[in-house]
């Protein structure tokens, strides 16, 4: 048998600790504020990359002739009501250059094409503007790439360009030389169609600064101030419903203490990544609220394994008394808690260092919350427990209803 | 359950999974692009081009049947040979064995009836495609790039227009919504986008998706413009010209978006609109086009109220009633064209047309010949004029092309990373076991992508996060069951009832802390935006199909490893043997 480990021992210090760290959240909270995201600040994200304009399409005829542009290769596909339908297909291996590639596309019926980047810049990487319709049209459909020797642009030249929204936050991403920013406006709800007006100012101040062909849409969103608020009360209530049925639920199939203990260690859970959230200045949008919705769901989860056993040995070892239960049952299933946080662990790792934005951030809530979750299992949960044993009659340890409902033998 | 049951169980889901998941192969995987392309246009575009198509195949049929082309027909005519085996049989003829083109010909009695079954023929392929896309899996916005809007549509302020407040507010509030929903289709429809998605959420709000690059610009001022509704006089000589060019050049007439190509073909202050009548599910179906007056006769904004009746005969009549300056207008409108045909125009579709039998001064209208659903159809149009509902954008998404495939890239390193590292890492603790657990991480990863697609949800960044979330956590069931095996072989339990033991013992820790997750999953999904909706989906469909994976598959490849391969050792870890 292994060696119990003394968990037991340091519930107290522990739950002081967590305490002092919520506390720290709360005070943040209070002092600093959350750094809302879009989901809950009415206004507009705007992505743009200034990079100047390699080509632009146009079209006229009879046909619905659509770009669709990948990594490898670029694709024009003509539809219409008669039979000549056909896909054209121009892979960049084999049309290396800005130059070869615009003759080529030229070649395709009813296409033309003006090309404004030097004919030997590479085809590769050229990107799309987002705000263009993908189906060709007398209206030029712009095509972007960024040149190797592009001058490094800094968030500064950005805000001084747009310096008539003066509440404006202007961010670069990346490298000054990817030429990528978020621009953020704020909307206060005043104006009824804020989402036009924003945005034809905003993109009508950058071209003005930059020039329109060197000005690429990558996203936009925009939220009004009506919607923001219906998340926030959504996302409250939504998590109040979660725990009161996951304690319905552990009440149900363990003890009402049991139920409060797991119910604490994920709230308890959620408390830290809030504090972490605030401190660390990371933005609060539905993708954070969904972080800590899913780290309730996990955290329940190893919670409940460890009830699991617990119950169990309350069982088959009626001799110990509850902290000795709680103690062994620790010791018993460490080696799967910490698996288990090992291999989702990795999974969310490799999501953190894979993905960027809000995706990133997500993971890291995740990672934060899972090591929460660890602890609040092994320290919050069973700290309860045993400290609402002190007030039961059968000092925690009740017999009636230890009696696991088992799977049929019969399958042996 | 006896082991072959449960093998039994396992091949049906799989099986069950693979059909779920066949559309979605076929789609992006065995369907050209212009074919992907032909399906996601409306429902015009198809019937253009089958009528078309059928048209040209039709023509090169009966020029080499009066030719006397020997030599069986193309393979395009196989839907035509069939219906013509079944002409010749009905007409107790002996069925040819090779279909020439006269033997084909000779099989109906008129060309249209053949043009009807070849039109049908392209028709059904096409429609057939399309199913397979609706029941493929479908990429979000966030990979795909495209557009989504949420529009709010202000009912009080509706309400507020509204003379008698007496009336029942409930069904004026559902009746203004469905014609806002109505007006944003027949919009977004004209358009001309692929695949857009449109529909209700909650009580006044509506989702609008379009995927692909979309220029947010005139998609707003489309989506956001103000009905317009009026009459304008046919010009039937014009009409009659068009139509004869029509009918001669069917593919040269229009661009994409239904503009003439060459505008010189009509007189200049006219325009060609498409008439339009509801077909049987309530959908707007092109029946013709007719020239208009550019010039609007008289404009909506003139009708004052408008209802159904039925006249003295019992024929169902539209009357409407016009202000005082649109009396005034109407009565010189109608005063100077008797006997001409007028055409209510809403949204630039041509909803009725009617001829003015005499001049109506009074402002009193009456509009008759048509049935009484039709009737309805029209006083809903008419209704647009007065019943504004004025719309508010609440949230707008525009996400580049580039940056979905940006997205897409970093999804897939990190499914693929995340994979490798669970799968080497259980490999390394659990040694052979490990090779369980990755067999039933797998198949999870299958189940999963199947019932996604079979849900017909989308595939989005976060729904692919919380795929690889779901299969960190669904190692968990694994890793439960692995350690009680441990436990019972620490016992000196043998390998038979180890697994047996260890099974038995972690069913209710499997299950119990994966309800808990499930619950935490459903409440997850009913928070408002798209993006966490997808990632609950995926959580909860992964805790599920975790479950029947850890319990039932890993069960099954321990139970065959012992009965089948006879072992009697376990390898499970590097200490417990």
């Amino acid at each position: 048998m292994k060696k119990v480990i003394k968990f037991s021992r340091v519930f107290l210090p522990m739950v002081v600790m967590s305490s002092a760290l919520i506390a720290l959240g709360l005070v943040g909270y209070f002092v600093k504020g959350l750094n809302l995201g879009i989901d809950f600040q009415a206004g507009l994200i705007e992505k743009v990359r200034l990079a100047p304009t390699a080509f632009e399409l146009t079209y006229a005829g009879e046909k619905s002739v659509t770009v669709s542009l990948s990594s490898s290769q670029i694709d024009l596909v003509s539809t219409g009501v008669a039979s000549d339908n056909q896909t054209f297909s121009f892979p960049f291996a084999q049309y290396a250059t800005v130059g070869d590639l615009s003759s080529a596309l030229a070649s395709v019926p009813g296409v033309s094409v003006v090309t404004l980047a030097p004919a030997s810049a590479p085809a590769k990487g050229i990107f799309a503007n987002a705000d263009g319709q993908a189906r060709l049209s007398a209206e030029a459909y712009r095509l972007h790439y960024l040149p190797a020797d592009a001058a490094a642009i800094g968030a500064d030249q950005v805000r001084a360009a747009i310096s008539s929204f003066p509440e404006a936050s202007v961010q670069a991403i990346g490298a000054p030389a990817d030429r990528l920013f978020q621009i953020r406006l704020s909307d206060d709800g005043a104006d009824s169609e804020a989402s036009k007006t924003l945005r034809t100012n905003l993109n009508a101040a950058l071209a003005a600064a930059f020039g329109a062909d060197n000005v690429a849409v990558v996203s936009a969103d925009f939220v009004g101030s009506r919607f923001s608020k219906s998340l926030a009360s959504q996302a409250f209530w939504l998590v109040a419903a979660t725990l009161v049925l996951i304690w319905v639920y552990c009440a149900i199939r363990f003890r009402w203490d049991f139920a409060v203990g797991g119910v604490l260690a994920i709230v308890h859970d959620a408390l830290i990544m809030v504090a972490f959230i605030v401190w660390t200045r990371m933005q609060f949008n539905s993708t954070t609220i969904a972080a800590i919705l899913t780290i309730l769901g996990y955290s329940i989860n190893d919670t409940v394994v460890i009830f699991d056993r617990i119950r169990e040995n309350m069982r088959l070892r009626p001799e110990l008394n509850i902290t000795e239960i709680l103690d062994l049952s620790q010791t018993e299933i460490l080696g799967r808690t910490i698996i288990t946080t090992v291999t989702t662990m990795l999974a969310v790792l490799s999501l953190y260092v894979f993905t960027t934005g809000d995706m990133k951030d997500f993971a890291l809530a995740l990672l934060v919350g899972m090591t929460s979750g660890v602890y609040s299992t092994i320290y919050i949960a069973s700290a309860f427990i045993s400290f609402a044993s002190r007030f039961r009659k059968d000092k925690g340890i009740s017999k009636e209803k230890a009696k696991p409902v088992r799977l049929a033998e019969e399958q042996v | 359950m006896s082991k072959r049951s449960r093998f039994a169980l396992i091949l049906v889901v799989l099986a069950v999974c693979f059909a779920f998941l066949w559309p979605s192969i076929k789609w992006y995987f065995l369907t050209p692009k212009e074919d992907q392309a032909l399906a996601l246009g409306s429902r015009e575009k198809i019937k253009d081009f089958s009528h078309n198509m059928a048209v040209a195949d039709l023509k090169t049929l009966m020029d080499d049947a009066r030719a006397d082309r020997q030599g069986a027909v193309d393979a395009r005519y196989a839907t035509l040979a069939k219906e013509a085996a079944r002409n010749y049989r009905a007409a107790k003829k002996p069925v040819p064995e090779t279909w020439t083109a006269r033997a084909l010909a000779a099989a109906f009695s008129n060309e249209a009836d053949a043009l009807a079954v070849l039109e049908n023929g392209y028709r059904n392929r096409i429609l057939a495609i399309k199913k397979t896309q609706s029941s493929a899996v479908k990429l979000g916005l966030d990979l795909s790039g495209g557009m989504s809007i949420i529009i709010k549509a202000d009912l009080d302020a509706a309400a507020a227009t509204q003379k008698d407040a007496s009336a029942n507010a409930e069904a004026f509030r559902a009746d203004a919504m469905a014609q806002a929903m109505e007006t944003l289709n027949s919009r977004i429809d004209q358009f001309g986008l692929s695949e857009p998605v449109i529909r209700q959420q909650g009580e006044d709000r509506i989702y609008i998706e379009m995927p692909g690059a979309a220029d947010s610009d005139r998609i707003n001022s489309i989506i956001m413009g103000k009905g317009m509704l009026a009459f304008h006089m046919v010009d039937s000589d014009a009409t009659a010209a068009f139509e004869s060019f029509y009918r001669m050049n069917p593919t040269r007439t229009f661009d994409a978006e239904y503009k003439l190509l060459d505008p010189s073909i009509i007189p200049a202050d006219t325009m060609v609109l498409g008439s339009y009548r509801k077909d049987d599910y309530g959908l707007d179906e092109r029946i013709g086009f007719l020239v208009v007056k550019r010039e609007p006769g008289l404009e909506g904004k003139h009708i004052q109220s408008a209802e159904t009746r039925r006249d003295e005969m019992g024929r169902p009549v539209v009357n409407f009633v016009l202000d005082g300056e649109g009396s005034k207008i109407f009565a010189e409108l109608t005063t100077n064209n008797v006997k001409k045909s007028m055409a209510i125009v809403s949204d630039g579709k041509i909803k009725s047309h009617a001829i003015i039998n005499e001049p109506i001064p009074s402002g009193q209208v009456q509009l008759s010949g048509f049935s009484a659903e039709e009737g309805e159809n029209i006083k809903a149009v008419l209704r647009t004029a007065w019943l504004n509902v004025p719309l508010q954008l609440e949230n707008q998404q525009v996400i580049g092309a580039s940056m979905g495939e940006e997205s897409i890239r970093q999804g897939l390193w990190a499914v693929t990373v995340g994979l490798a590292a669970v799968f080497v890492f259980m490999l390394l603790y659990y040694r052979g076991a490990g090779v369980n657990a990755i067999v039933a991480q797998v198949l999870n990863f299958y189940i999963m992508f199947s019932v996604l697609s079979a849900l017909k949800l989308t595939l989005s960044l976060s729904s692919i996060a919380g795929m690889i979330l779901t299969i960190g956590m669904a190692v968990d069931a694994n890793v439960v069951i692995f350690e009680r095996i441990k436990d019972e072989l620490r016992l000196k339990k043998g390998r038979a009832a180890s697994i047996a033991a260890g099974f038995d013992h972690a069913f209710w820790a499997i299950m119990d802390s994966n309800i808990t997750t499930f619950i935490a999953a459903a409440f997850l999904s009913q928070l408002g935006t798209g993006s966490i909706k997808g990632f609950a989906y995926s959580l909860a469909i992964g805790v599920v199909s975790s479950v029947f994976t850890a319990l039932v598959v890993s069960h099954l490849i321990f139970d065959f490893g012992t009965d089948t391969l006879k072992s009697k050792r376990m390898s499970i870890s590097w200490r417990v043997k």
